[in-house]
């Protein structure tokens, strides 16, 4: 027998060993089925409330269509102030992960002189126990698994030696490289007979519950969510087994390893928070409006702005086939664009501060290897910041277009004097439906790049550091 | 005895380095929690001083002058026109910081702290939403409030374990209990040292930040007060679990399973596993369906107002192209448009606030399975941080609007002009806090139930060593 399947056998033998024991610990599967319950339950729980959001959202897109279209005849301009409601659509990963849908605004509402933020977030309207947390498939996946891992491997080393049998066990010729690689093995086994059932269980529920947009192109990204808590659960069995090795008791491994799991499910992430608001303060609703309002101030009053195009007509600065009623669309027009340029300024401005926050939040992944995979989980699911921030923006091109087409009727009318001229359904239509599509996974891949690295960073290093650990494992 | 026993049980806790080390950390946490919670408060505290010092000098800025006036520059004693003064500044209402924010940063992150009030029966008080990184939201505030829910609890867990088992395995109780003390005296001294290694620093150091870095003033000591009996109820409920669990005589790493078990339960598992449940059971009302509804429910008041208002006339009327009494007939258009719009628009949001308001108390009998529900709550209202304050911000501005109306309304469709005096006359708005007797009536419920809890548990905890194998 070669040297190599000698190790393979040896592994084998200590996993097989290790799992069985595990398998008939009471406790274990206690916990292991309590884990199963929650999972399929939050999945469940995740795919109802997806659809049931997707499916509000749709309808409202098609009524507010609908509205758009029937309004009647009305001028070109006051069909801009009538406005348009675009719905943030759905991502059908979100019934996984469903990050941060429930704290960012579900429409925004576009209209002439004043651009919003989208309105109304759910956890406005939720019981104040929500900031709590809800029990969601990624949270399940990237809080409570760790939990179990951390119960299947903080005495694999500890418990041994504790017990005397770590050199017997060595003596028996086994190397300690083939007693890492069954220990790792031995944990992963009784870890695949609950996370295999509930992936497969949870997979049939999302396929069945068709969401509202099952053109969506979710392959990648529903892929990429299963290797993100592969990766992730691999780790915790990294550092699990490294610190078990390294501690002298089991019950000191255990104490660090809890300590370890609830500074990165419960401290982390709102201490990096905090850190990365203290890096890039963001200003409060209050001082986001009053700023805005500050340069609306400054600007001549909409009387004044009038006078000053009427002073320029008679200066012979237009075509000599305008008529003076025109100066007030020209005043418009012009107004209307210094607007857009304020509030697009001041979007980009509040919104390159998040993108900053977020960015610093990533890289706290650098420390905790669960912000890193909550950044990706959330960026493959589309439920992050970044995502937030492009249909933002997609709102943004959209109002603009619908202003471009509303008011360029009012300048190229060649009436050009507007107070009783209207229009209808026929240009109502030439607005188009709002339509977004959700940026590919590469490009959400892409804003994360940090977690990426981070996450294969820390990979890397517990198996590092669980070889090394082994290595230099004391037996007594 | 129990003297004794006590100061016996805190001299071993001083040389234990692994207490020192929990304690520190503890401390640690606390101050880092305390301190930002405080940062932020006085960050606000600073944000409202400003804009309230701004509502205080309304007659000294002037961007909108008549240009009939011909006066243009330092415009101190320039007149204002009515409907400018009354809807297009209006009015900006604060909420000041709340008595304890330091503490508990609570809602403060979702409700804004102001609301602009207008004259105009739409839109009467625009409320935005508050301007967070959502993220900061969803993870969660790290304050004095997150580490009493969530870190006290475990810690009581950590130095509870261990109360009598490994020193019954060793045989050195058996020694104890040789002397004349009972059981019940022996754990109730180690009781006493845990109790209040955890609370003198949990009460110390979150009531000391907050009475340093923030005023004082008002109900502050009487909340102090109740902030600090909050933490003792909650301590008792989860001192009154590790009693009863260690009374189970059980080896110490038993012990620490089924508390770790216990803690993970009632503080992380069951909270996110009641929001599912809310979330799937009692739904909130949709707002994207409000908002539909309402759009359809006042689309013809609106078209109907639009038309007769002259369309592009609506929003941009010059005093220069309609005169005086062309801006009085469209005062009145827009007042009865806004009204007609505001009326149907009222009966869908009463149908929806009535609505989301069954599904939060249908949702709210749920937090009472969790301590840790109950205990956030608690906290926050204490503080001034949670929903309840921001609700009646709403309500104090809502009745605010109507004093402001009553005095723009009768000039803002005359076309009126103010004088600086008229101006400076208009009514303002002060934030008036709940009387302290009424959080106390709210609170004192929950909080009794949290006390019985804790009191039974711990009861039943003494109770079970009576017949404590040894």
């Amino acid at each position: 027998m070669s040297v190599q399947r000698r190790i393979q056998g040896a592994a084998l033998a200590i996993a097989v060993k290790d799992a069985t024991e595990i398998w008939r610990d009471g406790r274990f599967r206690f916990a292991a089925g309590l884990l199963f319950i929650l999972l399929i339950a939050a999945i469940a729980g995740g795919v109802h409330n997806q659809s049931e959001i997707a499916r509000q959202h749709a309808d409202a897109q098609r009524a507010e269509r609908d509205v758009w279209l029937d309004k009647g005849d009305m001028n070109p301009h006051a069909a801009a102030h009538y406005g348009a409601f675009v719905f943030k659509p759905v991502q059908p990963l979100s019934a996984i992960d469903p990050g941060l849908d429930p704290f960012v605004g579900v429409f925004v509402f576009l209209e002439a002189h004043k651009q919003q933020l989208a309105r109304h977030r759910p956890i406005e309207d939720a019981t104040p126990t929500r900031r709590l947390g809800q029990l969601t498939p990624a949270s399940a996946a990237l809080v409570l698994l760790p939990l179990l891992v951390v119960a299947l491997t903080f005495s694999s080393f500890a418990g041994e030696r504790d017990q005397g049998t770590l050199r017997p066990l060595l003596a028996m010729g086994i190397s300690r490289r083939s007693l890492l690689a069954g220990k790792a093995i031995g944990a992963m086994l009784p870890l695949a007979a609950v996370i295999v059932p509930a992936a497969i269980i949870g997979a049939a529920i999302l396929f069945w519950n068709a969401p509202a947009d099952p053109g969506a192109p979710i392959g990648a990204r529903a892929a990429g969510l299963g290797l993100v808590y592969l990766v992730h659960t691999l780790i915790w069995i990294g550092l699990g087994l490294a610190i078990s090795a390294r501690s002298r008791t089991p019950g000191a491994a255990l104490v660090v390893l809890l300590a370890i799991w609830f500074a990165n499910a419960f401290i982390m992430p709102s201490l990096a928070m905090a850190a990365a608001k203290s890096i890039d303060p963001s200003p409060s609703a209050i001082e986001f409006a009053a700023s805005i309002q500050d340069e609306k101030d400054s600007w001549p009053t909409w009387d004044d702005r009038v006078d000053r195009v009427m002073q320029r007509f008679l200066d012979g600065e237009f075509e000599s086939t305008m008529a003076p009623s025109n100066v007030e669309v020209v005043a418009l027009l012009e107004s209307e664009a210094d607007e857009t340029a304020l509030y697009d300024r001041r979007f980009a401005e509040l919104f390159e501060r998040y993108r900053r926050q977020s960015e610093s939040f990533e890289r706290a992944g650098v420390v905790a290897p669960t912000l890193a995979a909550r950044s990706l989980s959330m960026a493959l699911a589309g439920t992050d910041e970044a995502h937030d921030r492009e249909f933002a923006a997609a709102a943004g091109r959209y109002r603009a277009a619908m202003l471009t087409t509303l008011n360029g009727e009012l300048a190229s009318s060649g009436r050009f004097n507007t107070f009783d001229y209207t229009r209808g359904r026929d240009l109502w239509e030439k607005v188009p439906p709002f339509d977004y599509d959700v940026p590919s996974a590469r490009w959400a891949l892409s804003q994360t790049m940090w977690s990426v690295g981070a996450l294969a960073a820390w990979l890397a290093a517990v198996a590092i550091a669980a070889a090394w650990s082994v290595s230099a494992m004391r037996l007594e | 005895m129990l003297r004794l026993l006590t100061v016996h049980e805190w001299r071993l806790w001083k040389a234990s380095p692994i207490v020192r080390l929990a304690i520190a950390s503890f401390a640690i946490a606390l101050l880092a929690a305390s301190g930002l919670g405080a940062t932020r408060a006085q960050r606000e505290r600073a944000t409202v001083a400003k804009f309230e010092q701004r509502a205080g000098s309304r007659s000294v800025s002037v961007p909108h002058v008549q240009p009939a006036t011909g006066v243009i520059g330092n415009g101190a004693s320039l007149p204002v026109r009515a409907d400018v003064a009354a809807n297009e500044r209006g009015y900006l209402a604060l909420l000041p910081p709340a008595p304890l924010s330091a503490l508990a940063i609570g809602q403060g992150d979702v409700y804004p702290n102001y609301i602009k009030v207008t004259a105009r029966s739409l839109d009467a008080v625009v409320s935005g939403d508050q301007i967070e990184h959502p993220l900061a939201v969803a993870s969660g505030q790290f304050d004095a409030a997150f580490v009493v829910l969530f870190l006290y609890p475990l810690l009581i867990f950590a130095i509870s374990f261990d109360l009598t088992a490994t020193e019954r395995d060793q045989g050195t109780l058996r020694m104890v209990l040789a002397q004349p003390v009972t059981i019940g005296q022996v754990v109730a001294g180690k009781m006493i040292v845990r109790v209040l290694k955890l609370l003198l620093p949990i009460l110390l150091i979150t009531i000391a930040t907050a009475a340093l870095l923030s005023p004082t003033d008002g109900s502050f000591w009487p909340r102090a007060m109740l902030w600090a009996a909050t933490i003792i109820v909650y301590g008792a409920i989860w001192h009154g679990i590790a009693l009863l669990v260690n009374a189970r005589g059980l080896s110490a790493p038993a012990n620490a399973l089924i508390l770790a078990g216990i803690w993970l339960l009632f503080a992380v598992v069951g909270p996110s596993c009641v929001n599912l449940l809310i979330a799937v059971r009692y739904p909130m009302p949709s707002r994207v369906e409000a908002a539909v509804q309402a759009r359809a429910a006042t689309q013809d008041a609106t078209v109907q107002g639009s038309r007769q208002l002259g369309q592009f006339l609506q929003d941009h009327p010059t005093s220069g192209n309609v005169g005086r009494d062309g801006m009085r007939q469209f005062a009145l258009l827009q007042a009865q448009r806004d009204q007609r719009v505001a009326d149907r628009l009222q009966a869908v949001e009463a149908t929806f606030d009535a609505q989301l308001e069954k599904q939060r108390q249908l949702a709210s009998w749920l937090s009472l399975l969790s301590p840790t529900m109950i205990a956030q709550g608690l906290l926050l209202d204490i503080a001034g941080t949670s929903s309840v304050r921001f609700d009646r911000f709403r309500a104090e501005a809502s009745s605010f609007q109507r004093q402001w109306r009553s005095y723009f309304e009768p000039r803002v469709l005359d076309a009126a002009t103010l004088t600086p005096e008229e101006y400076a006359a208009a009514p303002s708005f002060a934030y008036v806090d709940e009387p302290f007797s009424v959080t106390l009536r709210r609170v004192r419920a929950p909080m009794i139930v949290m006390a019985l809890a804790g009191g039974a548990l711990i009861f039943a905890g003494f109770r079970g060593y009576r017949g404590y194998a040894l």
